[in-house]
């Protein structure tokens, strides 16, 4: 009996500072990320860098089950979809023969004009690992990370539309912020009018254009480009096209398919070149006077 | 006997930890990449409170603390947030567990409920005194609803597949003055 209430003594204060030291630490943390915030991302990066691939070989297969569960129950409507697909194709068989002759008159403006794409926008593919598991956050996690060669703030497409941009590199994994993600800001073009707003997530399927200079000139069905603004995003890629709530406020129809993120291409984005100087006077070789130049000097020697 | 408690002990808590990252694993699946009106309950909180609960020696203290603070480092939360307000609450109703063991369920639900709400507030608390962005009010809303509606169902789950129980009077851990 006594040597219990001997063992009793000896657990509880440990058990108490345990508590103590439990609750420090987390508090810690917490501040730690408040004041430091990129140093303990880093380390967010870092462990999210160790725990997810570690899971990855159970996650492709349990993914890829409940997707073909999906597509199973798909069947179902099969012959209706069907149907309407031959509808959608005869519609499509129109469009590729205009496509295919603007394709034709595009490249012949193009070469008249001597434009030159940029060479410098080439890819990297990588495959979606993991979302973000929560319902207030909009990301995903791709496969491919600093070993790849993937810097923050590049862009990132499917197929067809902007996705999102890199926040958050790790070594081999690297996170993908989508624009429907509530703290997610590019800027943008609307292209027939040119005019420039601000494309703002907020955790809805449809993000919202907000710093709009001139909303008179905006309709919906306008497709958005993003700009380039601020150099940290490459310009020209296509986001979506222009939608009204019906509060009336402009929002974006996103391009992408975000119902199906599978594989996104990350945009290699080297910036751009700055100018430095004001530029030199441009004279003539053999112009060069050397008189001047002595009277420049010995009035500087004065 | 009294090596088999212990080796029970000690598989229980592993089972803890395990369903832990079962959960967190099932909620990363790249499934739902579409922002949702409508959420289902926040399985990492009503397992901590469950488990707290019903058999608080299953649970503990650090590993509660160590699983939240993961799943704050992989969901994107702010780290250590949500597992401070988790930690300090379960703790609250681990020292509640001996009074609630002896009432009907209802009273556990309610005491369950009580503590997730606690949890939420809190959060949401600090997220406003620290300035963080907060998501939704009522997404959280829906979550919190969720998860104390799910309350009953994962109780019943987990007493089927892992055995969990409230102890009863005849456990041979009660007996020997263990808890």
């Amino acid at each position: 009996m006594a040597r219990e209430r001997n063992q009793e003594d000896f657990v509880t204060p440990l058990k108490r500072l345990l508590y103590v030291l439990t609750i420090a630490i987390l508090l810690l943390t917490f501040l730690l990320w408040r004041i430091d915030s990129p140093r303990v991302e880093r380390f967010r990066a870092m462990v999210i860098d160790r725990f997810v691939p570690s899971m990855d070989w159970a996650m492709a297969p349990v993914t890829g089950s409940i997707n073909l569960i999906r597509e199973f129950q798909s069947y179902q409507r099969v012959v209706d979809q069907n149907k309407e697909l031959r509808r959608e194709l005869q519609q499509m068989k129109a469009w590729k023969e205009a496509a295919l002759q603007l394709e034709q008159e595009n490249a012949r403006l193009l070469d008249l004009n001597n434009v030159r794409l940029d060479p410098q926008l080439t890819f990297v593919t990588g495959v979606v690992l993991a979302d973000a598991g929560s319902p207030f956050r909009q990301s995903v996690l791709l496969n491919i990370g600093a070993r790849d060669g993937i810097i923050d703030g590049w862009a990132a497409m499917d197929g067809i539309g902007l996705v999102g941009r890199i926040s958050g590199v790790g070594q081999t994994t690297s996170r993908v912020m989508l624009l429907s993600d509530s703290s997610s800001r590019i800027p943008a073009t609307i292209q027939p009018s040119g005019e420039s707003a601000l494309i703002v997530g907020d955790n809805s399927v449809a993000p919202v254009i907000d710093f709009l200079e001139n909303p008179d000139q905006v309709r919906p069905g306008d497709r958005i480009v993003s700009s380039g603004d601020g150099g940290v995003f490459p310009s020209g890629l296509l986001i979506g096209h222009v939608a009204s709530d019906p509060g009336g406020r402009l929002r974006v129809r996103l391009s992408a398919d975000y119902e199906r993120l599978e594989f996104l291409r990350v945009l290699r984005d080297h910036g751009k070149e700055s100018i430095e100087g004001t530029g030199a006077l441009i004279a003539p070789e053999n112009l060069a006077p050397p008189e001047p130049a002595v009277v420049a000097e010995e009035r500087e020697d004065e | 006997m009294s090596e088999n408690l212990t080796t029970r002990l000690w598989l229980m808590r592993g089972a803890f930890v395990a369903l832990s990252l079962v959960v967190i694993f099932w909620q990363l699946l790249p499934m739902e990449t579409v922002p949702r009106r409508f959420t289902g309950p926040d399985m990492m909180l009503v397992m901590c409170v469950l488990w707290v609960l019903r058999r608080p020696d299953y649970a503990p203290p650090l590993a509660i603390a160590g699983v939240m603070l993961l799943a704050d480092f992989v969901f994107l939360r702010p780290p250590g947030l949500l597992a401070l307000t988790t930690y300090l609450v379960c703790e609250n109703l681990r020292a509640r567990a001996t009074s609630v063991r002896d009432m009907p369920f209802s009273v556990e639900w309610l005491t369950a409920a009580g503590g997730m709400t606690a949890i939420v507030l809190g959060n949401r608390l600090l997220e406003a005194l620290f300035l963080l962005d907060h998501a939704s009010l009522g997404l959280t809303l829906i979550q919190l609803i969720m998860s104390v509606l799910s309350y009953p169902l994962v109780a019943i789950l987990l007493f089927v597949f892992v055995g969990l129980r409230k102890i009863n009077p005849s456990d041979p851990e009660l007996l020997q003055g263990r808890v």
